[in-house]
């Protein structure tokens, strides 16, 4: 049978895991991975399964439904459809960006504007907005794939001059910093 | 993704914390450059090394942006030039020491070291010259730096050069007396020097060296003192093994950053990486100063009864987190007390804390020696003579690595300011006890006999 997402949001609290599994289980399927994170107080799961022969996505959601009807958790499920694999894997490098600065609307969205025209690739995000103006309590950290065949000077450049637009500090760094320094 | 302490620690130590790359010194040997003739010799090594730096700043940049690290300064060693340049007279050197000075600005690296003799046993011809040329290729030039290797372990002091050391320092300030003596700014003597130290003014490139190599001096003063008053104030009283621990590991992380740079630097240019320096380097700027990390271990001021203790402490863990971090950790590694490059330091020698004395005893225990101590202008040859045997001595008995860079400021006196500019910062004149009479003792020719323990075949 083909390979199944289901994805589970909701309140967190104790035991959704051991609620989700327990179902899947009783379902004869196989839990393949599972990431999982709590955003503010919010649970969001991801779990990539393959279900017994016979068995329909409806039929495994429907059950994930009875089972987690009580802890109002909401499931989606769907057939996990192969990436088309490209002629050659892109060669990149991999870069941190932060940025921190005064709260605003749409900050994100004109950031990952200019990574997305450079043809960089956000492989790894995290953002705390707290309000108001402390650079220090609004942050954004992306962790990007550039193409190593592209024009780095031009994403530097749209970067900065887009952080200066929005009043944002922005710093630019290999991700081997990180490494050489956290990991021993 | 790291979590976030990892990636903020990380973070804070680029900006708020003047963690830097000090300097990126590309080594180049000019042995191959040899000649009887002077003009074809200073065309040998200008062609051996503007081909070979012509890129080193670019790359520099290059690199300190990709990693939002920056490299203060690009430097070039070569090799001794008393060797180097052996069949010529002193004249014929200062012409030398301009040709490097002007290689320098060419390529726009902030130093050149390698005006350097090695004499720890004698002074060849070569040494000779280079020794008689050293005042006036000081005041000429802005950028080359000088070192002379006086004693060692192995071979004992010898005090012949020691004096002529002396000598050249007394006429170098003299030369350059409208700027407080700043030629001897640039003129380190040492016991056994290393022959890979990218730091100025002792580096050089030691004949064993490859033909050329990319090496890196890290600092941090200001990222040690940070994780230190991190840890005491999570914990007021956390025991100094802890406390080491903090420093140690600080001193890992802090290496890397070094080792990272440098790879990449001499990968781009083609070249084969040497060592990561890890020393404590101050600067003149708040927060970047290694006298105040003494306050953050609890002492009130740098140089009270303690500090020596303090400082043998900060320089052993400093060595071993750099050891652990690279295989290839060299130079001087450790931590340096450079007095009028240290805003912290130069104020507690200023309010009469720190001595020319104390400051001895604690190079016994650190990676240097007696750095960067101005001195009233009036000390006598023999005077400073004896203060550079007696570091020496420290080096020579304790198989370390000393120097002196003293600076006898011309006109002036104890309790006077002296002026240097830039990275050597200002600093006060420090007392120094004169003999009423003739020393006799560092006037008897000779050589002290390298101790018992250098018998080591």
């Amino acid at each position: 049978m083909e390979k199944i997402i289901i994805t589970v949001l909701g309140q967190d609290r104790p035991g959704i895991i051991a609620a989700v599994s327990q179902s899947l289980f009783e379902q004869d399927c196989n839990i393949e991975n599972i990431s999982q994170m709590v955003l503010q107080s919010e649970f969001a799961g991801l779990f990539v399964i393959t279900a017994p022969e016979g068995a329909t996505i409806e039929g495994v959601r429907e059950s994930l439904n009875k089972a987690l009807a009580a802890m109002n958790l909401e499931v989606q499920a769907k057939v996990l459809t192969k990436p088309q694999a490209p002629a050659a894997a892109p060669v990149v490098e991999p870069f941190l960006i932060t940025t921190m600065g005064p709260d605003a609307k749409g900050l994100v969205a004109r950031i990952t504007a200019v990574l997305a025209k450079h043809g960089a690739n956000v492989t790894n995000f995290k953002a705390v907005f707290h309000g108001g103006q402390n650079p220090d309590r609004n942050i954004m950290v992306y962790e990007v794939d550039v193409p190593a065949d592209g024009n780095r000077e031009a994403l530097y450049a749209g970067l900065r001059s887009k952080a200066k637009e929005l009043g944002l500090e922005i710093i630019i760094q290999h991700r081997d910093i990180f490494d050489a320094v956290n990991k021993i | 993704m790291y979590n976030d302490q990892e990636l903020f620690s990380t973070l804070h130590m680029l900006r708020n914390e003047n963690l830097d790359v000090r300097t990126v010194t590309l080594g180049v040997n000019l042995i191959d450059c040899v000649s009887h003739d002077l003009e074809v010799f200073k065309s040998n090594i200008r062609k051996k090394i503007t081909g070979l730096a012509k890129n080193l700043v670019e790359t520099c940049n290059q690199v300190g942006e990709k990693y939002g690290v920056q490299v203060v300064n690009k430097r070039i060693s070569v090799s001794p030039i008393a060797v180097a340049a052996a069949p010529f007279s002193p004249g014929q050197m200062v012409e030398v020491a301009k040709t490097l000075d002007s290689i320098a600005q060419d390529v726009n690296v902030d130093f050149i070291g390698g005006f350097s003799a090695l004499v720890e046993k004698g002074i060849a011809n070569g040494d000779d010259s280079l020794i008689r040329a050293i005042p006036q290729a000081l005041a000429e030039t802005q950028r080359m730096c000088s070192s002379v290797n006086v004693a060692s372990t192995r071979a004992g002091i010898n005090m012949d050069a020691v004096l002529r050391m002396a000598k050249a320092i007394k006429e170098a300030a003299a030369l350059t007396a409208d700027s407080d003596g700043l030629a001897c700014a640039k003129l380190c003597v040492f016991c056994n020097i290393p022959q890979d130290v990218p730091f100025m003014a002792g580096a050089y490139l030691g004949i064993g060296e490859a033909d050329a190599v990319v090496s890196v001096g890290v600092s941090g003063p200001g990222v040690v003192k940070a994780a230190i008053d991190r840890a005491v104030q999570a914990e007021p009283d956390m025991g100094l093994g802890r406390i080491a621990e903090v420093i140690k590991l600080t001193a890992c992380k802090v290496t890397r950053v070094g080792e990272l740079i440098g790879r990449e630097v001499a990968k781009t240019l083609g070249l084969p990486f040497g060592v990561v320096d890890l020393s404590l380097a101050p600067t003149p700027t708040v927060g970047d100063s290694v006298g105040e990390i003494f306050e953050s271990l609890g002492l009130l001021k740098m140089g009270l009864p303690g500090s020596t203790a303090a400082l043998a402490m900060l320089n052993d863990a400093v060595k071993k987190g750099g050891a652990f971090a690279s295989s290839h950790v060299g130079g001087l590694s450790g931590a340096f007390i450079p007095v009028s490059e240290d805003l912290n330091i130069a104020q507690a020698a200023a309010e009469g804390h720190l001595n020319i004395e104390k400051l001895e005893a604690m190079t016994s225990v650190c990676s240097v020696g007696l750095d960067m101590v101005a001195i009233p202008g009036d000390v006598s040859v023999e005077t400073l003579a004896g203060i550079i045997a007696d570091e020496m001595a420290i080096g020579m008995i304790n198989s370390k690595t000393t120097a002196t860079r003293l600076i006898p400021v011309p006109g002036k006196k104890a309790g006077d300011l002296a002026e240097f500019g830039g990275l050597l910062g200002h600093a006060e004149i420090i007392e120094v006890k004169q003999a009423a009479a003739d020393n006799l003792f560092v006037r008897r020719a000779g050589r002290i006999p390298a101790p018992i323990h250098s018998l080591k075949n």
